[in-house]
């Protein structure tokens, strides 16, 4: 980065401030050092490129540690003990009071018992019904499958959007990525990339204008040129609201993938760099 | 209008009554024609109110006591919207309803010590994990960010501005189940009976 440092400064005292001034409306005056884009003169060697994080938020909450489920009971006893009778449990104790009275007296009883629904039986009505209606499952069958392309599975943890392209030679997986144009926000940049690659089918949150982190490589040394150094990559961080990818686009391949299962896919590199910006599934349940 | 001719002619002609004959030749210069009988007689008269100077007053007395009463109203009525939840429902203050102390064993309350010194402990490392989380989480921003503004100032202007759209944001949090797929629900009607309060506004 030395060297093209040298030269911008060499260049702007050479040259005049009237190329800072045409692009970024001046003012900037010692500002000119960096690298700015244009058209002629000092360039950043560096290609711009913006990323998408795209993630799904759990549907269903986590199953609980065995401390947890513990403490879940214990809290339940203690609040159980200091509480009222609710008035269910006030017409139990009056039934069992009247079927004592019932037993040990002998004459016969003064109101006809047939009507009146006993306590046991409201309870075991509450609980066929509740048998009955079938809750979803939380535990998928794309999860059995393991289909790892379906949005359906790990209900209970983010999944991250991984894409695979062609780099150079070779398959990588990555995040979907999209290279900077001028005139644009890197933001702009995401969404556009959110755009291309869903077909306008899918609808995601932005959080916020800032990206939550950055890589950077340099190309192989066959690529290398004056002004081509590397690429920066910066990712943006979004929250996917409705809608999936459409299943006639399998040419370019997906996949939505837990924070643990991302080193089966990324370069240990790249991998560092974006599991500082991801959530950890174990430690928060309900956060992004 | 001929009747009226004749009418006019003969009320004109003979001076039978001297005062309605002043009259009509006093007030002959008010008329728009000699021959308009209608305008002699005024028919639309009411006959005229003796008292006009008092009854605005009394009029505005009447209001200015109706003030006061409102006035008053509102002073006393000043009535605040209650809180449901603070006023315990009479039901639940009988006697018959406190369960009776439970008598812990002495392995029960050590065991429920225990838990809780363990449950401590699990939170406090569950809060050190995610104050770590959230620190990597924020140190990776901020490196981004350095590393956008060596690449170009206006991006990085662009990107540390602040995003109207992102609050009021709302998400219904993660639930027990996944909804079922396809459910259609049961139809039918409610009611709702909540109280609503409204509360008058002083004009002051």
């Amino acid at each position: 980065m030395a060297a093209p440092v040298r030269a911008t400064l060499l260049g702007v005292r050479a040259g005049g401030w009237r190329r800072c001034d045409r692009l970024w409306g001046g003012g900037l005056g010692s500002r000119c050092l960096a690298l700015q884009a244009a058209p002629s003169g000092s360039r950043s060697p560096w290609r711009l490129l913006g990323a998408l994080c795209l993630q799904r938020p759990p549907l269903i909450s986590k199953p609980l540690t065995p401390l947890q489920e513990e403490m879940a009971t214990l809290l339940q006893q203690i609040e159980t003990e200091k509480s009222l009778y609710s008035d269910h449990e006030l017409r139990a104790l009056d039934e069992a009071q009247r079927l004592a009275k019932k037993k040990t007296d002998l004459f016969d009883d003064e109101q006809d018992e047939k009507d009146i629904m006993h306590v046991q039986d409201l309870e075991d009505m509450w609980e066929q019904t509740f048998q009955q209606f079938k809750l979803g499952a939380r535990v998928t069958e794309a999860d059995e499958k393991n289909d790892q392309t379906s949005l359906h599975r790990k209900l209970d943890t983010n999944l991250v959007l991984l894409v695979r392209e062609k780099l150079g030679d070779h398959d990588v997986w990555l995040l979907p990525q999209v290279e900077w144009q001028p005139g644009e926000t890197l933001r702009g940049t995401a969404e556009r990339t959110l755009a291309t690659l869903s077909e306008n089918n899918m609808k995601a949150k932005f959080l916020g204008n800032a990206p939550c982190g950055y890589y950077k490589f340099k190309f192989p040394q066959a690529m290398r040129t004056e002004s081509n150094l590397g690429a920066k990559v910066f990712f943006f961080k979004a929250l996917l609201l409705t809608g999936d990818f459409s299943q006639a686009g399998k040419k370019s391949q997906h996949v939505w993938v837990s924070k643990e299962e991302l080193g089966d896919y990324l370069q240990p590199r790249y991998l560092a760099q974006v599991r500082k910006f991801l959530l950890d599934s174990n430690g928060l349940s309900c956060l992004w | 209008c001929q009747a009226g001719l004749e009418l006019t002619a003969i009320l004109l002609l003979p001076p039978r009554l001297p005062g309605t004959c002043r009259a009509q030749t006093r007030h002959t210069h008010q008329r728009a024609s000699l021959l308009s009988f209608w305008e002699l007689i005024p028919m639309r008269a009411e006959p005229l109110r003796k008292k006009k100077k008092v009854d605005p007053k009394k009029d505005q007395a009447a209001k200015d006591r109706l003030k006061k009463r409102i006035r008053k109203l509102e002073k006393a009525s000043q009535e605040l919207i209650p809180i449901e939840d603070f006023i315990t429902p009479l039901r639940l203050l009988d006697k018959s309803r406190q369960r009776s102390q439970v008598e812990l064993s002495l392995e029960e309350s050590e065991r429920r010590a225990l838990l809780l010194k363990k449950w401590s402990l699990y939170k406090q490392q569950e809060h050190e994990m995610e104050r770590d989380t959230i620190r990597t989480m924020v140190e990776a921003q901020q490196e981004a960010l350095q590393e956008l503004k060596l690449e170009s100032p206006e991006l990085y202007t662009e990107a540390i501005k602040r995003d109207y759209s992102l609050f009021p944001f709302e998400k219904e949090g993660p639930y027990y189940t996944p909804p079922i797929y396809n459910y259609q629900p049961p139809e039918g009607r409610y009611n709702d009976i909540t109280k609503v309060y409204t509360q008058v506004e002083l004009k002051r």
